[in-house]
């Protein structure tokens, strides 16, 4: 199971780095739109990380840790 | 004709030193600008209803919310970033579930004239930017009347592959002192603490001009007293090791004016809890000055293995033990929408979010049906003001 | 749709008339940005300037001959590092180390200097004298560094960069004649830019509509002297030391204003047959007048210059 779920993800990542073209810079236009950030709503992010956080048992994924809080 | 879909080699070769040159690479550079934005939201959980609790008080949290960021470039190579957030709650928190009369759990709550708190949090972060990277450094503290933790981070991220990949990394190590209140009274725990580290690593890829694909992994390790010293019998081990791997990706329809995100997260713990996390949000531009963002999210997780929605008083101390809702198995959906509207250097952003979390939506096997999920709604209004 | 008029500021720097027009639907915020990105262009003629003395250039220059160096900044070695580059690809004709070759034609006093003093001075000229590792660079004693002909188009460049770093959408920057562009015009509507006469410096060559990069241009405008029918260009051959005789002037278009000011410079440092067989193997946009006045190039048809596949891709 997970040899299988490995080699799933590097196929896919394979196939993904594979199919990547050279964007140029001066052709990153949409990528450099604010709608295409990884969070366009910084506060919006924030808040929600909080919220799921302390209602919920997982955390972690793409950012480090903040603090903690009484609320989990 | 297309002039440019040949490319010489000499185009190439001067095209590749123009833009290495700092002024037009693309690698980080500080915020041009100041931009100073608040955010006030209102969350408010959904009362419970009297067949889950016989006694005592029906209504959950209800938490007002004010956060304040401060993002200015310092001179051209750095910039700072100030966070303060404040926090009013009210209401009240399960605190221990016993069986029904039909062997169902009832939840007896916690503080009969209910709980109030707050919470304030400060933190302070710096960045320096070089040609192809930067990194920062970040200083935190956050109080409130029976927690306190002091946290700091480092991260570093920089951009390779001619700009269409970027690594970055990231520490980050939070010390919580817990001391709660009424603690003589209900012979609760005086004090406590607990230490936090976290190390994240994240590849972000260009896939095309209009698509991006990121990969994250964490992991936080936990050691010291990570029970609720609020419920009436919560045992839980004292280190406790936590990943997460993440994939977001973003594509930018031309046509339709509109970015699509989806995120993707799975979780596990030696707690026993996994999850599956999928978010999907659309940001639909309409005009210059108005944008509409649909978001839906799915959340799972399974229990942890010593979770129980009847909390055993007989079982020895030693064991672990604890009836904490959000030890259960369920599913949560939640959904909102939110509308921008951009006038000169002012963006106003308002949002109604909806969350509903219940057992029977697990995608994970439910033995023991958790009690007191908790469901809410939440409305922010936030405004940046950028100069 | 959008309510954003053209607004327009002109100052100027680098010796030359310069403009910065935008698109913005506020005046007051407007100005506060076009002079943010008038300042830009101010830093890096201060910090390039040959002619200030307290330029950085300016105390590059005199440490030439040091045995300790000096120290130079990312930005110093990034436009170094695209100067090396531009030596190589033009085989040693377009060389910021040549800076002291240009001091010893006087084109105000129509003079030719002695061979003797021409050659002495080309002793010191050679990007591949200069001793260069790291953060440390070392000019052999007599050799002078002349970044003018990289810096204005960069200036171009950085200030176009900054301006989409403000979340300007349309924009020009024009720096007497090298243009920048961010977006094209609201309504996707390229920028139409003039390229002046040699000749006649009021009439026009020729127009470029311009969608995304920029434009530069290099000639002999007004900066050259003729003695007994021999025609002397301000342009001078590194390698000779003596002025080029190529084009009388090109324009070329480009996906940045620095890349195209250096096929410019490169072009014209060429003879005129190889500069006109180069330039079309670029596949760049361009207009050039030859020795003989003609007035010719692909930019000339009534085509736009779209350097980006992508008419939207504005962003660097």
């Amino acid at each position: 199971m997970k040899l299988s779920l490995k080699s799933v993800v590097l196929l896919a990542l394979a196939v993904l780095l594979a199919s990547c073209t050279q964007v140029r810079p001066w052709e990153m236009g949409y990528l450099a739109k604010k709608e295409m950030a990884w969070d366009a709503d910084p506060l919006e992010a924030a808040l929600n990380d909080h919220i799921f956080f302390s209602k919920e048992a997982s955390s972690g994924g793409n950012s480090a840790a903040g603090g903690g809080c009484g609320c989990n | 004709m297309k002039p440019f879909r040949q490319r010489s080699k000499s185009l190439l070769a001067l095209s590749s030193t123009a833009l290495a040159i700092p002024g037009i690479a693309s690698g980080d550079a500080p915020p041009p600008q100041t931009t100073l934005s608040y955010k006030f939201s209102n969350y408010n959980e959904d009362d419970m209803s009297r067949s889950q609790v016989p006694f005592g008080s029906l209504e959950r949290y209800d938490i007002d919310v004010h956060q304040f960021r401060l993002l200015t470039p310092v001179g051209r190579d750095y910039s700072l970033q100030i966070d303060a957030n404040h926090e009013n709650m009210s209401g009240a928190s399960p605190w221990f579930t016993t069986a029904g009369t039909n062997g169902s759990p009832i939840i007896n709550m916690s503080g009969a004239s209910g709980i109030t708190d707050e919470r304030s949090e400060l933190a302070v972060g710096v960045r320096y930017y070089l040609s192809d990277g930067s990194i920062g450094g970040a200083v935190g503290y956050s109080e409130e009347n029976d927690y306190r933790a002091t946290y700091f981070s480092f991260s570093g991220q920089k951009t390779i592959n001619e700009g269409m990949t970027t690594v970055s990394v990231g520490i980050s190590h939070s010390a919580d002192d817990i001391f709660p209140t009424d603690a003589a009274i209900f012979n609760r725990v005086r004090n406590a603490d607990k230490q936090s580290s976290s190390a994240v690593i994240s590849i972000s890829q260009i896939i095309n001009q209009r698509s991006t694909f990121q990969l994250a992994g964490s992991l936080t390790e936990q050691s010291g007293f990570l029970s609720d010293p609020y419920k009436f019998r919560d045992v839980r081990p004292d280190n406790k090791t936590q990943i997460a791997l993440s994939g977001a990706y973003r594509y930018f329809v031309v046509n339709a004016d509109a970015a699509l995100h989806t995120d993707y997260r799975y979780y596990h713990d030696d707690f026993g809890v996994s999850s599956h996390t999928l978010s999907v949000a659309w940001h639909q531009n309409l005009g210059n000055r108005w944008q509409l963002v649909p978001n839906l999210r799915y959340y799972s997780q399974s229990a942890a293995d010593f979770y129980t929605n009847i909390d055993d008083f007989l079982k020895p101390l030693t064991e672990f033990q604890s009836s904490d809702y959000r030890l259960s198995a369920y599913g949560a959906f939640s959904g909102g929408a939110s509308i921008v509207a951009s006038i000169n250097d002012w963006t106003a952003t308002l949002t109604a979010e909806r969350y509903v979390a219940d057992h029977k939506h697990s995608a994970y096997a439910v033995t023991q049906p958790g009690a007191a999920l908790v469901s809410y709604t939440r409305v922010s209004l936030g405004f940046d003001f950028t100069f | 749709m959008t309510t954003a008029t053209l607004k327009r500021y002109g100052f100027q720097a680098m010796g030359v008339p310069c403009e910065i027009q935008i698109y913005d639907s506020s005046r007051i915020n407007a100005r506060q940005r076009i002079q943010e990105l008038a300042r830009e262009v101010s830093r890096l003629d201060k910090k390039y300037s040959r002619y200030r003395r307290d330029s950085f250039i300016t105390e590059i220059n005199l440490s030439a001959g040091s045995k300790l160096g000096i120290k130079i900044d990312t930005e110093t070695r990034g436009i170094l590092n695209h100067a090396l580059k531009c030596f190589e690809e033009s085989e040693g004709l377009f060389d910021v180390t040549a800076g002291a070759l240009y001091r010893l034609w006087d084109f105000r006093q129509a003079r030719i200097p002695a061979q003797d003093s021409i050659d002495k001075v080309l002793r010191s000229v050679g990007f591949h004298k200069l001793s260069w590792q790291g953060q440390r660079l070392h000019l052999p004693a007599g050799m002078e560094l002349d970044l003018g002909g990289i810096v204005k188009e960069y200036a171009a460049d950085a200030a176009a960069k900054m301006a989409r770093r403000m979340g300007i959408q349309h924009g020009l920057i024009n720096l007497g004649g090298d243009f920048a562009v961010i977006g094209e015009q609201p309504g996707e509507r390229p920028w139409t830019v003039g390229i002046a006469n040699p000749g006649e410096r009021r009439s026009m060559m020729a127009k470029i509509d311009l969608s995304a990069g920029g434009l530069a241009s290099s000639g002999d405008y007004e900066r050259y002297f003729e003695l007994n029918g021999e025609r002397y260009s301000h342009i001078l051959n590194p390698k000779t030391g003596w002025p080029s005789k190529g084009l009388r002037a090109v324009s070329v278009a480009a996906n940045l204003c620095t890349v195209a000011g250096s096929f410019a410079t490169i072009a014209m440092l060429k003879p005129e047959n190889e500069a006109i067989a180069w330039l079309e193997e670029s596949g760049l946009p361009h207009v050039y007048m030859t020795n003989a006045e003609q007035i010719a190039g692909p930019a000339l048809k009534q085509e736009s210059a779209t350097p980006a596949a992508e008419p939207a891709a504005e962003s660097l």
